[in-house]
């Protein structure tokens, strides 16, 4: 029953899908108010049947009903509920539900809020974004039904969903959060194509395009962040970042999405770069089907790969249309929006976006060649090998450390033609304080070239992102001669994107400072603990105390004990871990991570973290081999990420003074009428 | 209404971009394409010739690959890994069922004393050979244990698995080589 109701509203949601598309289409070509009215009216009703199907789903988990084959995959009656629920995205046909149902909610809201906006851009937009929803309900429907009936005798139990998901609860965010990134950035995809197909891009248009994919961007960093996170805290290796094929499939749509978040500034402002920032936005979401590809065509070896199975094929089909509609787009329609302004000079900030613009552009081609050489290699000779981290941190870290300084200086120029002078006087502070903190850092024994010039131009950009960030609220309190705190809080209501943008940006000094820090400065050590006795490793003494067994429904769990302290301080006793489950040969090891060293806020701003990863367990459970790391300031990067995030989402939300200004313009023009 | 009025095309198509665009799309296209006759498990390993060994056993005798007439079964193994544990009942049933196949183990960065011990206890069928050194877990590119290798009597590779074995991964892998 349940397995017929599923598959009846996917159906209804493809018709949806595929009727509004259409109409939205002849909309934008013959402006028909009915056409215009129809594939509003079937974006909301297709955001309607894809959220009632997912709900049909998570009811049919809830109650593990295993005549439905998705359940009788991924259930099992000795799962927590809260991990029952999360399995829709455990698994490949979940998953592929789960996306579509993002991505009608996101057409949903999108073709709501065009019911008032100018139906010619709408109308395209929604036509694309419709399309591509028929896409993926094709898929539910057919090759990745999550709803078929299960075949033969119904199962009593199943055997649960992934043991991965079922490790960590940042493995329960991880793939929705990234969900949101990747499925949301099809509507700038249909956006930006709606403005090739009309011919024109206004201003307006423009900003609503950049705030859709600041808000797919945020999420993208949070899922990119938390991806990191789990690595970190569960796979045991101590790492966040292992340029894995599919990491580098969703670093990339973040680095051309950020590219495009800058250029469309400039657009917006001086009708510069029309061409180059929509293609940025075509391609930010050809990057994310791309990445989506990848994990689920098998073609990739990686941790994250689904497995084999039709929808390889079908998908790079889809990616096939896709770069040809984009291709033709861009070829035949640019030349309709020719720029307005040339550039008024290199000293300008408009210049500085761009460097940025092709530092950005040129690390996406670094990443996406050094993911596709294995395969072009063996394409060409049969010969398999991977590229490794070396390449990617060899090539990137150069590219990484000139887009932090360039984030440093841009801020400083004006838009327009600039001033050498003045721009030299608004970076005097910034330069001056990177010099003390890099003097500084050299005398604390910080030698290495990369860390170093990473932190002094974190500094350097810093510097000149606190200062964006208080000095609009220093002028105010002067000018009115208000409260700092009060003329912080009118700046910051009243220029939310700013205050969004430059918290991004401390964001990625944060990042940076994490990571040259995490990564320049990490301690690894092997080494055996005998039960009962003190070890000296890397400043702490480790007491290995005991070990235990525990058993819960879904898994077999070898506990091992170990007391730390440094010094004289008993810093607790954690739990490095090794977890069995039924359903995986090999065991996942759960490393235990302790916030400690000297750190000069105690827990709140820990300076280092001790890593234990449990490596081995002798026979009769008294000797332990233990994977021991530190890594300074590693919390950095956890904070920068959630700034990103934070600052993201804060500067893609419309203003409330805009909001109010669109309401005061709207009864005025009804009091003309 | 006022779109295409106000903003008339100054240019014509980009035809340059369209070719180059369209080979690049093709390029890349097929390169994905092509990732698809991939399998790892199948094409890699067969038809490859396996890596000879000479390898001393737990009772200090002498192995060799090289002259072995019989199809060989390889399984790296430690005693410090669970999924290994579990499955060695299923090789013992398999070299006690099928005698004209040659079973190793390989211990894997594990000290020779517990391997004897855990025989003991477990239960033994065919030799286990030490490989101190790591050489020849490295020359088949073992990736983690247990994993298990199918060598035919002529010393060439035809399967793979890696992860525990059961009846039914024994039964395709000895069909391949029997």
């Amino acid at each position: 029953m349940v397995s017929l109701i599923g598959r009846t509203l996917v159906l209804l949601a493809l018709g949806a899908c595929a009727a509004g598309g259409v109409a939205g289409l002849v909309a934008g070509k013959t402006r028909s108010p009915q056409a215009w009215k129809l594939s509003i009216a079937m974006g909301l009703a297709f955001a309607a049947l894809m959220t009632l199907a997912t709900g049909v789903m998570e009811y049919a988990l809830l109650v593990h009903d295993f005549s439905v084959s998705y359940v009788a995959q991924v259930g099992s009656t000795s799962t927590p509920v809260a991990i029952t629920m999360v399995s829709l995205w455990s698994s490949l046909e979940g998953s592929i539900l789960f996306w579509g149902f993002v991505l009608a909610a996101a057409t949903g809201v999108f073709a709501w809020s065009m019911r008032t906006r100018d139906p010619e851009h709408g109308s395209y937009a929604l036509g694309v974004l419709l399309l591509i929803g028929a896409f993926f309900t094709f898929l539910v429907a057919g090759v990745a039904n999550p709803f078929l009936p299960t075949p033969g005798a119904i199962p009593l139990d199943g055997p649960g969903p992934n043991a991965l998901l079922q490790n960590h609860v940042l493995m329960i965010i991880h793939p929705p959060a990234l969900y949101m990134g990747y499925v949301t950035m099809a509507v700038p995809f249909a956006m930006a194509a709606s403005a090739l197909l009309a011919g024109r891009l206004e201003a307006s248009w423009m900003r609503s395009l950049r705030r859709w994919t600041l808000f797919s961007w945020s999420w993208l960093s949070l899922g990119l962040l938390l991806g990191g996170w789990w690595s970190y805290e569960v796979l045991g290796w101590g790492g966040y970042w292992a340029w894995d094929p599919v990491e580098n499939a969703a670093f990339m749509p973040w680095l051309t999405a950020t590219a495009f978040v800058h250029s469309s500034q400039v657009m917006e402002r001086r009708g510069q770069f029309k061409g180059w920032t929509l293609t940025l936005g075509l391609a930010s979401f050809l990057l994310t089907m791309l990445g989506t590809f990848m994990t689920r065509s098998g073609v990739f070896n990686s941790v994250h790969a689904f497995g084999e199975g039709p929808i390889g094929p079908i998908f790079l089909g889809f990616i096939a249309v896709c770069l040809v509609f984009s291709l033709l787009l861009l070829g035949l329609r640019l030349h309709h929006l020719e720029p307005k302004n040339k550039m008024a000079g290199v000293v300008s900030r408009e210049a500085v976006f761009l460097l940025n613009n092709l530092l950005f552009v040129a690390l996406t081609f670094t990443v996406l060649i050094g993911t596709l050489y294995p395969l072009i290699r063996e394409a060409y000779d049969g010969a398999r090998i991977s590229v490794g981290e070396p390449y990617f941190n060899k090539m990137s870290l150069p590219v990484m450390v000139a887009i932090l300084f360039f984030m440093g200086v841009g801020p400083a120029l004006p838009w327009g033609d600039g001033n050498l002078e003045r721009a030299g006087k608004r970076l005097a502070v910034p330069t001056a304080v990177s010099v003390v903190v890099g003097a500084v850092l050299f005398a604390l024994g910080v030698r290495d070239f990369w860390p170093l010039a990473t932190f002094v131009t974190a500094a350097f950009a810093g510097v000149t992102s606190i200062r964006e960030l208080i000095e609009p609220a220093v002028n105010r309190a002067k000018k009115k001669g208000e409260n700092l705190l009060v003329a912080w809080w009118q700046y910051a209501s009243r220029s939310r994107a700013k205050v969004g943008a430059y918290t991004a940006h401390l964001g990625i000094v944060a990042l940076a400072i994490g990571i040259g820090g995490s990564a320049g400065y990490k301690q690894v050590l092997d080494v055996t603990l005998t039960q009962g006795e003190a070890q000296e490793v890397l400043g702490y003494t480790l007491v290995f105390e005991g070990y235990e067994s525990q058993q819960q429904p879904h898994r077999r769990s070898e506990v091992t004990w170990v007391r730390v302290y440094r010094g004289d301080r008993d810093l607790g006793r954690v739990d490095p871990r090794m977890n069995h489950y039924d359903t995986m040969a090999q065991p996942i090891g759960t490393p235990a991570v302790i916030s400690a060293g000297p750190g000069y806020f105690g827990r709140l701003a820990p300076s280092e973290d001790l890593y234990l990863s449990l490596t081995r367990l002798s026979d009769d459970h008294r000797a332990v081999s233990v994977r021991v790391m530190t890594h300074p300031v590693i919390w950095w990067v956890w904070i920068g990420g959630l700034m990103l995030f934070g600052g993201g989402l804060l500067a893609s939300w419309p203003g409330l003074v805009k909001l109010k200004e669109k309401r005061g313009a709207k009864t005025k023009q009804t009091v003309d009428a | 209404m006022s779109g295409q009025a106000s903003s008339a095309p100054k240019g014509g198509p980009n035809w340059i971009l369209l070719i180059v665009g369209g080979l690049a799309i093709l390029g890349f296209l097929g390169l994905l394409a092509f990732g698809f006759g991939e399998d790892e498990q199948e094409t890699v390993f067969s038809e490859r010739p396996a890596p000879d060994f000479e390898l001393e056993d737990l009772d200090g005798k002498l192995q060799k690959l090289s002259g072995q007439d019989k199809p060989v079964v390889l399984n790296f193994w430690a005693t410090w890994c669970v999924p290994c544990k579990a499955e060695h009942p299923v090789l013992l049933q398999n070299a006690s069922l099928y005698p004209d196949v040659q079973f190793f183990g390989v211990l894997y960065g594990d000290n020779p004393a517990k391997a004897r011990a855990y025989l003991k206890g477990a239960g033994s069928a065919y030799p286990t050979l030490m490989d101190p050194t790591g050489a020849i877990a490295a020359a088949y590119g073992v990736t983690g244990v247990p994993e298990t290798f199918f060598i035919d009597d002529t010393q060439v590779m035809r399967y793979r698995h890696n992860g525990p074995v059961d009846m039914n991964v024994m039964d395709y892998g000895l069909k391949a080589i029997r």
